[in-house]
C-alpha cells in the first residue's frame, strides 16, 4: 500500500505513546528521558510545544537542548493532513539516512473548533498505520486539564501509555479504522434548506466550476482557496461520476455554527464506498505518490480545511469545508 | 487604390484567439494567429526553428489557399515540388496549378534581385503588388504571398538585415490595408541573432503559428518547437485527459519536454497525475518542465507537493506583471 524507503537496522518499528500528565513534574518526567535518549542515540529529535513548555524543557535538558529542534505547536499543527504528510516525510527521510525521527508533540487541542479537533484525532489514529516501518518514536503529552473527551480519544489512538519510566500497552487502544468509524457515527447536520443546490448530470465539469466560482465569489473566500476548492470539487465529482450512482448533487452554503466561518461544499450521490480504507487519510508514499490509487482523495484533504465523509446505505456525502478569513462577514 | 478587393473578407471573420482570461496573447501590438486564422491584411511573421515547424505553418498556408480559389505566390529558388504543402505526398498536380495561374513560384532573381544579383527591396514590394493586382484581375478571392528571407542573413555584413527591414516596411505598408492580400514572411530563427529576430519581428503585425492540435472551446493544445513541447490553454480535467495524453505522447524530442502553462487556468488532480506518469516515461536525464505556471495552478501543485510528482520540473516563471488573479 505504502512504499517506504528501506528501513535501517536501528529502527525495526515505530512507537506512538501517550504521555498523560498533571503538572510540570509529570510532563518533564516523561518528556525529558525520552528526548535525552534520542540525543544520545543520534536521532533527529524534535519537540513541538508551546513556548512555556519549551523553557521548561530547555532548563531540564541542559546542554542536550542544543540537539533538540523546538517547533511552535500552533504553526506545526497547522492542518491535520498536511502536518501528517510533512511529519511522515521527515520520518522517512530520517530512516533513509539510517536515523530515526523522535518527536515529542503536544497538539493544540484547547483552542481548536470541535470539527477540527475530530480531524486531529483521526490523524492521531491514522498515523499508527502511516508510520509503520519508519522506526519513528512519537510521544504525545496530554494534559489532565484537557476536556475529558479529548483525553478519552487519546487513549483510543495511542497503542502505549507512558507511566513514569515505563511504557505500558494501552488497553483502550482501538484500530485506526474502528476509531474513524466511531467518529463517523455522528451524522452530519443537514444542509440548510436554502443551500445552493445543483444536480450534476453532464460529465463535463467546466460549467460546474463556473457555478462553484460564482457561489464562492459571494463569500470572502480568498482567490487561492477558491482554486483549491475547484480542484477538490472536480476530484470528488469526477469520482462520483465514475464510481458513484446518480443522482449526484452539489450543495453550497456558508456555516459558522462551529465557531469558525467556513464555505461548505457538499457532493452527494446514491452510491456507497467500500468500508475501512480511511478514504485518503493515509498519505501516499512520499516518492511516486501520484501513482497511488489513494492520491486523489488524499490530495483533496490537503486542499481543503476539513473533509467530512459519510457513506452508507443512504448513499455518500463528501463535505468540503474551507475556512473563511476571520472577521469577514458571512452572507447567511 | 491598389490591391482593392471585389469581395468583403467576411470569410475570414474568425475571432482572434484569446487566452481564457480574455486577454489577447503576447504583447499588445501583435496578434498571434494560427495559420488557418490568417486573413487578408495580415502581414505575418514566422520565425521557425526547423523544417517541421516551417512545414506545419507554410504547408497549410499554401494548401488552404489552393483549395479555396485563392492565388498562392511563393518567392523562392526551391523547386515547387520541394516546397511546404506541395511535396508529392500531398498529391497535388503542381504543374497544372502553375499552368492555371493559381500557383506562382517566382525565382528570387525575378522577384527581388537587381541585375547584379543584389537584393532590392523596392523590387520585392513591386513584385508583390503586381502579383496581387493580377490576382484581383483574375477573379481570385485573395492572394497569399510567402517567402523565406533566411538567405539574406547568410550574406556577410549587416547590410542584409538593413535592407530586409526596409523591405518589410514596404511589404507591410502594402499588405496591411489590403482586403485581399496576406503575407507570411519566413525566417530560420537559427540564422539570426536574438536582436535581429526582434527587429524583424517588430516590422510585422501578426505572428503566425501552427494550427492547434486540439481546440474545443475549453482546452487548446498547441505544439511548440522552441522549446519542444506543448502550449496548453484553458482548462484540463477528466473530460479531456485522453486527448491531452495523446498529444503529449506525440512530442518525442531527444530531451526534456516543455509545457507552456501560462494560459492554463485549471488542471485537476488526474491531470497532474497524468503529467507525473508521462514524466516517468521520459529518458532518465529528461524531465517534463512546466513553464509559466499561473499563480493559481502553482499554488495547487505546491499544496500537493512537487516531491509527490516526481519527474515534473519547475520551469521558467511568468513575469510578475502577468497572470495575477
Amino acid at each position: 500500500m505504502i512504499t517506504h524507503p528501506a528501513v535501517s537496522a536501528a529502527s525495526d518499528d515505530f512507537t506512538h505513546r501517550l504521555l498523560p500528565y498533571a503538572g510540570a513534574g509529570e510532563f518533564l518526567g516523561g518528556a525529558v528521558p525520552f528526548l535525552r535518549a534520542g540525543v544520545e542515540a543520534g536521532d533527529r529529535v524534535v519537540a513541538v510545544c508551546g513556548s512555556g513548555r519549551e523553557m521548561l524543557l530547555r532548563d531540564a535538558l541542559g546542554r542536550a537542548a542544543a540537539d533538540v529542534e523546538f517547533a511552535e505547536a500552533a504553526a506545526w499543527y497547522a492542518h491535520p493532513s498536511r502536518t501528517l504528510a510533512d511529519c511522515l516525510g521527515d520520518a522517512c527521510e530520517a530512516a533513509r539516512q539510517g536515523r530515526r525521527l523522535r518527536l515529542l508533540g503536544e497538539a493544540v487541542w484547547a483552542t481548536r473548533p470541535a470539527l477540527e479537533v475530530v480531524e486531529w484525532q483521526r490523524a492521531e489514529a491514522v498515523l499508527n498505520v502511516a508510520f509503520r516501518g519508519t522506526g519513528a518514536l512519537l510521544m504525545c503529552p496530554y494534559s489532565a486539564a484537557l476536556p475529558a473527551a479529548v483525553v478519552a480519544a487519546g487513549r483510543k489512538t495511542h497503542p502505549e501509555t507512558v507511566r513514569g519510566a515505563r511504557s505500558l500497552r494501552n488497553p483502550g487502544f482501538v484500530s485506526p479504522w474502528t476509531f474513524c468509524e466511531q467518529c463517523d457515527h455522528e451524522p452530519l447536520p443537514p444542509p440548510p434548506g436554502d443551500a445552493d443546490t445543483l444536480e450534476i448530470r453532464r460529465p463535463d465539469l467546466f460549467w460546474l466550476r463556473a457555478y462553484v466560482t460564482d457561489c464562492a465569489r459571494q463569500t470572502p473566500l480568498p482567490e487561492e482557496d477558491l482554486q483549491r476548492l475547484l480542484v477538490a470539487v472536480t476530484e470528488v465529482v469526477t469520482n462520483a461520476l465514475r464510481h458513484g450512482e446518480p443522482p449526484i448533487a452539489l450543495r453550497m452554503w456558508t456555516d459558522a455554527s462551529d465557531g469558525a466561518a467556513a464555505l461548505v461544499c457538499e457532493i452527494t450521490d446514491a452510491g456507497r464506498w467500500a468500508p475501512g480504507t480511511g478514504y485518503g487519510l493515509v498519505p501516499p508514499g512520499p516518492d511516486g505518490g501520484a501513482s497511488d490509487g489513494g492520491f486523489g482523495l488524499w490530495a483533496v484533504r490537503l486542499l481543503c480545511s476539513i473533509v467530512q465523509i459519510r457513506t452508507g446505505e443512504d448513499g455518500t456525502a463528501v463535505r468540503l469545508r474551507l475556512a473563511l478569513p476571520t472577521g469577514a462577514t458571512v452572507r447567511r | 487604390m491598389r490591391w482593392a478587393s471585389k469581395r468583403p473578407a467576411a470569410a475570414y471573420a474568425e475571432p482572434i484567439p484569446l487566452r481564457p482570461d480574455g486577454q489577447a496573447m503576447e504583447t499588445p501590438w501583435f496578434d498571434k494567429r494560427h495559420v488557418s486564422g490568417v486573413r487578408p491584411g495580415d502581414h505575418g511573421w514566422l520565425a521557425y526553428t526547423g523544417p517541421e515547424e516551417r512545414d506545419r505553418v507554410i504547408g497549410p498556408f499554401v494548401r488552404e489557399g489552393l483549395e479555396t480559389n485563392e492565388k498562392v505566390v511563393y518567392i523562392t529558388d526551391v523547386p515547387a515540388e520541394h516546397l511546404p504543402g506541395l511535396q508529392p505526398r500531398h498529391r497535388l498536380d503542381v504543374d497544372a496549378l502553375v499552368r492555371s495561374g493559381r500557383l506562382r513560384v517566382i525565382s528570387r532573381q525575378d522577384a527581388c534581385l537587381d541585375r547584379g544579383g543584389a537584393f532590392e527591396p523596392a523590387k520585392m514590394a513591386d513584385t508583390i503588388g503586381r502579383e496581387v493586382d493580377a490576382a484581383f484581375e483574375q477573379d481570385f478571392r485573395a492572394a497569399r504571398v510567402t517567402t523565406d528571407y533566411s538567405w539574406l542573413l547568410h550574406e556577410p555584413g549587416p547590410a542584409g538585415l538593413r535592407r530586409m527591414l526596409g523591405c518589410e516596411h514596404r511589404v507591410g505598408d502594402a499588405v496591411s490595408p489590403s482586403t485581399m492580400a496576406m503575407a507570411v514572411c519566413q525566417i530560420d530563427s537559427r540564422a539570426c541573432t536574438p536582436d535581429q529576430l526582434i527587429a524583424l519581428r517588430d516590422t510585422h503585425e501578426v505572428l503566425v503559428e501552427v494550427n492547434p492540435e486540439f481546440y474545443d472551446g475549453i482546452l487548446k493544445i498547441v505544439r511548440t518547437f522552441d522549446p519542444d513541447g506543448l502550449r496548453v490553454e484553458g482548462e484540463l480535467d477528466a473530460a479531456r485527459h485522453s486527448v491531452f495524453a495523446e498529444q503529449l505522447s506525440r512530442v518525442r524530442p531527444g530531451g526534456s519536454v516543455h509545457l507552456d502553462m501560462s494560459g492554463l487556468g485549471f488542471i485537476d488532480l488526474g491531470g497532474l497525475h497524468l503529467l507525473a506518469k508521462h514524466a516517468t516515461r521520459l529518458p532518465a536525464e529528461a524531465s517534463l518542465v512546466l513553464d509559466h505556471l499561473s499563480p493559481n495552478v502553482k499554488s495547487v501543485i505546491e499544496t500537493v507537493g512537487w516531491h509527490r510528482l516526481p519527474g515534473l520540473a519547475r520551469g521558467r516563471e511568468l513575469p510578475e506583471t502577468e497572470g495575477i488573479a
